[in-house]
Parts: structure tokens; sequence; C-alpha cells
């Protein structure tokens, strides 16, 4: 058993567990976005982020990807969390306004609108990344996939193209914390464009 | 696994999500007086310290199997089935409750009144784990050739790669040398004369070789058998039957190329279509290539594009040939621009140095033949030119498969798509569910495509034979035990093999009667069709039957409210939509419990008599849309006359048919979910709960009654909700007739259970027993006479000249 400390209260762990598992064990909550209990950790949104102290320095860490180790001292609401927090929210806001999901936590931290702007259109999705892994380690195939780069980058399927591996079972739908996912599952289906009315 | 239940109940918060909307505390509460080994509240069971409380718990109280009520069983059961994997709990023994998506995030009500729905779901789910059964997977040996059936290029290749890896096949072909194959190369792949010497190498080693047997294509007669253990009938050219025994099957079909029209252009023997040319280049005479202008003019847009692009890639080989071998012809190409040749740059320098010439016209505008020129517009500067022929080539058409595929289509699991395009069975598993693939089907039948193409679908399907061997040869090729036939029930009457969509049922030989069938596991894809329609009930779907079914229904039926309905969603479009609603942050009333299964096609009739019997006042059923996108073909079709049937039998008791409804959402449509239950529920409101008297329940129970009966349920399976059809079986001659005709059944056979269940409480005669039943006498005589005469009731005595009626066999 490893024991430290999280906001001055001692918990225990196990070899290989994260903060973030520990901590929510415990009941205390770290805000997440690419996180899903289902998938492995991945450490895309960075909104996890917690103070470790290691008792020779501290470090603002990710949470969900952190391993726990004896004697740390962790702080999850230090005024340096919060500070890298709202900058990250910052930037997701500017990314994507539109996602209901970054609205909330914008409100949350008591983030607006900044003087960033996203060259492009303005779509929920905001690259969790939730939806490519679901599609790989949840479901076993590959449709969904990350296309392009850097202020491009995307979601979508291999080569653009409708999906013929695409079961159709949802999961991609139903993991994806903005909603943007619909519209990229009809083009990925191969349906965008289509009339859905039965 | 033992036998014995040991249900450990683990109960996630889900950090506020879940225990913020329902009252945990009180969901134990109220599950206090269930069998349940252990059951506990914990704040992220999927999580590292969560899994390891449960892996402790499992351990410490020897629990079999275990329920986690939290959230989509369909995205979370993978976690917990791996990490529960070290303490010997398999997949079917994890159950999962989907308390955030069904409960705590669409429902308005308060956390008390959503605990007892939760716990609701639970009762059911533990009442269906209760009867899990153990199984122990079959193992299979892979000896024997491989059998390459169809005829088609594909299988050379196929027979090539195997040989060479050692394994013997047994080819079936119309050409029994390698010079027939060749000579009859273009009827199924025109234009790929150049790739004739890399081919004849091919089929060289494969005549040659002594691991492959080449046949001759006699008719088929049966495919029986599994993997590891095919065998399929020929009939021989004198009448009798031979069988070849082989571990797999590789179905190599190739889709010949029809003749284009060319009559509407005429011209004589200026004008020809691309076999004409084939077969003249084939023969290779210099004087059947007058000198001067060949335009091959790719048209036929109707085909589709890849067509279009096969007939411009075969014009652009033919070109090269005629380029090298006869060079006082100059072809040219003319295709439309909306397709795209797939050519390099060294061909182009190649195009270049013969002369060979390409152009492309703008496909919305059609060209023009005229005697010795062709009119076109170009994409480039719009205007329309003309090109000079003195020989016009006209593409062939992409035909229909070869005439073998009509008899293989009969045994397997292969289907026939609009437009001709032959699949194999477009079910759609988790790729976890299939064991390995064992089916191979290529060639271009399935779909259009070149030479190279087809020879690289023939090495992978060698590739898939040469894994299952090496499967085998581990002891690792291993038959899950998806679907089980009970010999002893079953009668033999292949109605299962008929409706099975995934080959998974076994066929047997013509005329061999009624055998009861097998099933090849490999295959199976565990949608329940077959077993929710077999008439005996022989069927079952292991660890997901109609048992555990109705177990989980009687649960939930019993901690529901008098006013609230029962839902039951399909696995795909119902149910992904239903959780969707809970994402997408829509509510919708509390008063229906969701029942997931796997297709609509599995839910066994009896399970909403049943229902209704016990006291459900509506029932809502959601699945795919028909046909286009029900996964399991026609699941949801099937289980459409299910509910007409019901609908049929609860007017017959006097009940309204609203009570049952069913209807139609793709998996990303939440919010048609949400109006299909707020519809059903306002429909559901204004209607009195069923009544509680006796007369109803006995009628409740005869129409229970009746969906069991083997005729019933035999013509529940035969009927498929088919609402364009136009040809009705035997003397039924239109959908009214049809639909009376399966009316007039469930009447008769309503009538015969309610006998029953009178002649049940006591021995009558007819007109008592129609006092009983509230019906004319003469509606029930002409049915007793019967019953008495088949032995099926006997008489027991005789009162005032009426014979009296009793249970019993005569």
């Amino acid at each position: 058993m490893i024991t430290f400390t999280i906001n001055g209260k001692e918990v225990q762990g196990q070899d290989g567990w994260t903060i973030l598992e520990v901590a929510r064990w415990n009941g205390i909550e770290i805000p997440t976005l690419c996180h899903h209990g289902a998938l492995e950790p991945y450490g895309a949104c960075r909104l996890c982020v917690v103070e470790v102290n290691d008792g020779r320095r501290s470090r603002v860490v990710i949470s969900c990807m952190y391993p726990i180790r004896a004697g740390i001292q962790v702080q999850t609401e230090s005024p340096r969390v919060a500070n890298v927090r709202r900058w990250i929210v910052q930037l997701l806001l500017d990314e994507s306004p539109e996602s209901p999901k970054i609205q909330e936590l914008a409100k949350t931290f008591g983030v607006t609108p900044s003087r960033f702007k996203k060259a492009g259109v303005d779509f929920a999705c905001h690259l969790c990344g939730l939806c490519v892994r679901a599609c790989q380690e949840v479901v076993g195939v590959q449709v969904l996939t990350f296309g392009n780069r850097g202020l491009r980058k995307e979601i979508t399927s291999p080569f653009n193209a409708a999906s013929k591996e695409c079961l159709g079972c949802g999961t991609c739908t139903y993991i994806c914390p903005t909603g943007a996912m619909d519209q990229v599952f009809q083009r990925v289906k191969g349906l965008e464009g289509e009339s859905h009315e039965h | 696994m033992s036998t014995e239940n040991k249900i450990g109940i683990f109960l996630c918060e889900c950090g506020g999500k879940i225990s913020n909307r329902i009252s945990l505390p009180k969901v134990s509460e109220l599950l206090i007086f269930e069998p349940w080994a252990h059951l506990g509240i914990y704040p992220y069971p999927c999580l590292s310290p969560g899994l390891e409380a449960i892996k402790a718990k499992v351990q410490a109280k020897g629990i079999n199997r275990v329920l986690i009520g939290g959230c989509s069983g369909r995205v979370m059961k993978k976690k917990f089935t791996q990490a529960l994997a070290s303490v010997g709990i398999e997949k079917h023994q994890v159950e999962i409750i989907n308390l955030k998506d069904h409960v705590a995030a669409v429902h308005e009500a308060t956390p008390q009144e959503l605990a007892r729905k939760a716990a609701a779901l639970i009762a059911g789910g533990m009442a269906s784990l209760t009867l899990l059964e153990p199984y122990e997977p079959v193992s299979l040996t892979f000896e024997g050739p491989v059998l390459v059936l169809g005829g088609g290029v594909s299988g050379f290749v196929a027979a090539q790669q195997l040989a060479r890896k050692g394994m013997e096949s047994v080819l079936f072909a119309k050409a029994q040398t390698a010079e027939r194959v060749l000579d009859e190369l273009h009827w199924t792949f025109p234009g790929c004369r150049i790739f004739c010497e890399d081919m004849a190498e091919i089929l060289r080693e494969v005549f040659t070789s002594p691991l492959v047997r080449v046949m001759p294509d006699h008719p088929l007669e049966y495919i029986i058998g599994g993997v590891g253990d095919y065998r399929v009938g020929l009939k021989q050219p004198d009448g009798s039957v031979a069988e070849v025994a082989g571990a797999a099957i590789i179905v190599a079909l190739d889709r010949e190329f029809g003749p284009g029209n060319i009559d509407y252009i005429g011209g004589g023997e200026r004008v020809c279509d691309l076999l004409d040319l084939e077969e003249r280049l084939g023969q290779g005479d210099q004087a059947d290539f007058k000198p001067g202008k060949m335009v091959f003019w790719v048209n036929s847009p109707q085909h589709g594009k890849e067509a279009q692009e096969l007939a411009a890639m075969a014009a652009w080989r033919d070109s090269q040939v005629l380029a090298r071998e006869h060079p006082q012809v100059k072809p040219m190409v003319l295709y439309p621009a909306n397709i795209t040749l797939p050519l390099t740059g060294a061909d182009l320098v190649e195009a270049r140095a013969h002369g060979i010439g390409l152009m492309s016209y703008a496909p919305e505008v059609h060209p023009v033949v005229q005697s010795g020129y062709v009119s076109f517009v170009s994409p480039t500067d719009n205007l329309e030119h003309e090109v000079e022929w003195d020989t016009l080539v006209v593409p062939g058409a992409p035909g229909e498969p070869a005439a073998k595929a009509q008899e293989l289509l009969r045994w397997l699991p292969i289907y026939s798509e609009n437009g001709g395009r032959l699949q194999k069975s477009h079910i759609k598993f988790y790729p976890d569910q299939v064991p390995d693939e064992s089916l191979f089907f290529t060639g271009s039948a399935g779909g259009v495509c070149d030479l190279n193409e087809v020879l690289q679908q023939g090495k992978k399907a060698a590739r898939g034979v040469l894994n299952l061997r090496e499967k085998a040869l581990q002891g690792r090729l291993v038959s899950p035990v998806v679907v089980h036939v009970d010999k002893d029930l079953c009668e033999g009457c292949g109605l299962c093999t008929e409706i099975c969509p995934c080959g998974g049922i076994e066929h047997v030989k013509p005329g061999s009667g009624p055998v009861p069938r097998e099933t090849d596991n490999h295959l199976c894809s565990g949608g329940g069709t077959c077993a929710a329609t077999c008439p005996h009930e022989a069927i079952k779907v292991v660890n997901n039957t109609a048992q555990q079914l109705e177990a989980r229904v009687k649960a939930i039926l019993a901690r529901m409210q008098p006013n609230e309905i029962l839902g039951f969603v399909c696995g795909w479009g119902g149910l992904a939509s239903a959780e969707q609603a809970a994402v997408k942050g829509l509510t919708y009333p509390s008063g229906i419990n969701l029942v997931p299964v796997n297709c609509l096609g599995s839910l066994d009739p009896s399970i909403l008599s049943m229902a209704f019997l016990n006291g459900v006042k509506g029932i809502m059923l959601a699945g795919c849309t028909p046909k286009h996108s029900c996964h399991y073909h026609y699941g949801v079709d099937h289980c459409w006359y299910r509910v007409n049937a019901m609908k049929k039998l609860l007017s017959l008791a006097g009940l309204e048919r609203r009570r049952m409804s069913i209807g139609y959402v793709e998996v990303n449509e939440p919010e048609s979910f949400v109006r299909m239950v707020e519809s059903h529920m306002d429909a559901m409101e204004k209607l009195p709960p069923l009544p509680g008297d006796d007369k109803t329940k006995a009628k409740l129970w005869a129409i229970h009654a009746t969906m069991h009966r083997p005729r019933v349920r035999w013509v529940l399976g035969t009927s498929l909700r088919r609402p364009a059809e136009k040809e009705f079986p035997g003397s039924q001659f239109n959908a009214v007739d049809a639909d009376e005709t399966m009316l007039d059944v469930l009447k008769e056979e309503f009538t015969i259970s309610r006998i029953f269940k009178a002649l049940r409480d006591q021995p009558l005669n007819p007109p008592d027993l129609a006092r009983a039943m509230d019906e004319p006498v003469k509606n029930i005589t002409p049915i007793l006479t019967d019953m008495a005469k088949e032995g099926r009731i006997i008489t027991k005595g005789w009162e005032k000249g009426y014979p009296i009626y009793a249970m019993g066999k005569a």
C-alpha cells in the first residue's frame, strides 16, 4: 500500500494507480474532459492538472496519468492549479465556443471568450479523442481517426471515405461529450446529406 | 462456474451523477430481501481502486455472478470483463444495469422514486443472472482439404498459396486445363490480357501440384456440415451424388461481363464491343485489324462509376496490347471525366510513345455517334469536339454473377444485394464476438474489380484458411457455444435454417427428412431470431435464453406500479438512442422500464403475452428501421408479426390493441426515441390498467398459451413484415387475405387455449363451457368435436344429451 496525501487528507493506493483514480475513490472530484472509465488514460485535455509536491519541489502534473508514489503531497485546488486550469479552459473555449460542455466549464471557472480567435468554422468538437479511442479500445475496430494536424486537426474516417468497417453501434455518439459526433457519424456512415425521416 | 448462486451487486455513484439523482441507500434497502451475497455502494467501480475492491469481494465471498449498477454496458462491459477474468469471472457472468442513462439522467422524479425504478431493473438483472448455466466451449479439428467452390479465378490463386504451405485443396472448375482458363479469362476480366503470362505461371503451378485436385464443376446437390467438417455433394453425369469432404470452404465467384448493347449504334462490323475485340486479340491474327483509328468509348453510366473505371482500364490495357502487337491500329480511349484513370507516369510516357490517345468527355452531355466521328464536350473548354474513328469499341457491362452463384446461395450465407452484387451476410458483430472468419468469399461477384484485386482476394482467403489451420494445430480453434438445439424437442422442420441470416444453423441433405438441426457456432451471430421463432422452442441462445428474459421481465413487473409500462429496446438502434437521450440531457416520463434485448427478433412472442398475463399495462418496442438497418437482416420484421399477433389476440380478448406498439429508431436519434416514449405513455395514460377480474385473467392466460402453441409459432415464424409484397403463398391472393388467414389461425388456437383453461378448472358440457367462456355455443362446438376426435380432450360422460368434456389424453 502506498500512502500519500491529497489536499492534506491521508489516502492509500496500490502501485500503478493514478492520482485521479485515488482522488475519485476518496470522493475528491477533479474535473476531466478526455478521461473515461472504459478507456486508458490519454492526457489530451490537461484539465485534470494537480500540484504534486514530492518533498523536493512542487510541480503541476496531469493526475489522470501520474502514478502515485509514497509520501507525495497532492493539491487539487491550489491557486497555481486553478490558474493553469483557467488558462486551459480559456483556450478550449476559444477553440470550441459552441461546445456546451466547454461553456459549462467556462461558467464554473469564470472564463469568457478572449482575443484569441480560431481560424475556420466553429465546431463543437474539441478533439478530446474519446470517440477515436472508444472505437478502437471498446468496439475493437478502427473506423475513426484523427485527420490533418495542428489547427486543421479533425476527427474523420481513414481517407475521409465512408467506412465499411463501421458497425453502426453508436458507441462514439454515446461517448462524445459535446454532441459533435452526430455530424461526423453521418459522414463516416456515408449518410451525410441524406434525409433521416422515415 | 458453480451453479450455486452468489450474486454480488456493486452500485456506482459515478461521482454524484448517479447518487445525486437516485438514492442508492434506498435502492439497497429495497433489495434487502433479494438473494444476493454482497451489495455495496462504490464511488467509481470502473477505476482501478473500484475494480480491486470488486475483485477482493468476489474472492472473499465466492461471488460467481457480478451485477454492476452503473452506466452503459455497451461501453463498460469490456473493462469489467477484462479486469474480472483474473478472478475467474467470465463475460456472461457480468451483468450491467444502466442506472445512469436509463434512470438517473433521463427522469425528473425524486431520488426516492427513482430508487424504486432502479431496484426493479436490478432485481430483473438478478433474476436473469440466476438462470446462468455453465458451458464448455467445443474444440474443433481442422483436417482435410480446402474446398474451393465457384470456379472463379481467385480460387486458383488460393489453391496455389495453400499448396505452397502444404495444404491440400480440391478445386471445382469448369475449365480443366490452364489454356481453357486463359481462353475464358476475358469473359470475366476483359482487358486483363497483359497479365496472362503471370496468370499462366500460377495456373501451371496449380495444375501440376500434387496437393491440388481439380475436379469438374458438376451441379451442386448440397453443402452440409460446419467449419472443420464440410461435406459437399455433387451430382454426377450418371445421376449419382458424389460427396467430397473438406475442412473449409472458399467461394470464388466472378461476375461475367455481358456484351454491351451496341445495336442502337449500328455501324456493322466497324462497331464492336470489348469482348469481340478480346476474342480477336486472343487469336492474334494481323488480318483482323485493319489500319486506322480505333476509339474506345467508355459509356454505360448506369452501371456505376466502378464499372466505368474498370471499362476504362480495360480499354487502356487493350490499347497497350494493340499498340505493341498491331501497330497499324491507332487506339484512343474516350472516357467520362467523372472517373479517374489510375495511370502512373510511366504509363503516360508509354501512351505518348505509342501514340495512344487519352481523352475525357464531360459526362453531363452524352456524346453523339456519327458515321466516322464521335462528338463530345470537352470538360476543359466546354466546347464540342469531334474525334475520328474507323473502329468504335464500346465496353461491355458487368453482368450477372456466374450461374454457379444461384446454387451456392442456397447453401451458404451469401446474399445478393441490390445491383446483383453478392455479399457475405452483412451482419456486423463486435470483433470480440466473432471467433475467426471461417467462410471466405472472393471474386468480382462481390464487387466490380480487376484481375489484380481478385488475385489479392484469393491470397487473403488462403491466408485466412492457413490461420485457421495454425490455430487448430495449436488446439486453439475453439467454437464458442452460442446457440444450442435441443435434439429431443427439435422436429426438424427447418424453419430456423430458412430464417437464419448468418448460416449458423446447419443445412441437411435434401430428402433426408425431419432430422434435428445442429449449429455451427463459428458462423452464428447469436441474433436469436431462430430461437424466438422455433415452433417447438427447441433452440436456445446460451446464457441469453427466453427463460432468462422471462425471469427478468417478471422480476421487473413485480416491482412496477400499475400505471407503468415495459419498453423493449434492441441492442442497436433502440438501446443506443435511449442511452444517447441521457447524454443529450433529454428527459422522458419515468413510467417506462427499459429491457434491452440483442435484437427485437430475439424477443420470444411468449414474453409479450407473459408480460400482459402478469399485469403490465402496455408495452413499447423500439428497434432499428426495418430492412436497411436491422443488424440481423430481418429480425425486426419478424418481431413485427409477433407484435401484430399480440394486438390481434388482445382485441380477440376484448382489450385495446394500442396497448402494444412498435417503433423504429436509428442509433443517433435520441429525440425520436423520446417522442416515441412520450407518445406511447400518453396513449397509455388514457387507458385504464388491465382489468384484474377472473375472466380477463383467463383470457390473458389463454393468450399466453396461444403464443406457446407450435402452430401459432410456425405461422409467426414464417411471416415477415413485407409491405411491398405482391405475391402471396397458397390460397392467399392479397395482403388482406393473408392477414385474415393469420387471424383465423389465431382465433382458432385462442379458442382452443380458452377451452383448455376452462376445462382445467372442471369438466363441462358445451353449453356450460360456452357460458363460462362468454361465447355462442356454435362457435366452440366444431372445435370441441375436433379436439375430442384428435384425443386432446376426453369425453368423461353424458348429461342431458350433451357430452361432458374433460382434460386428459384419450
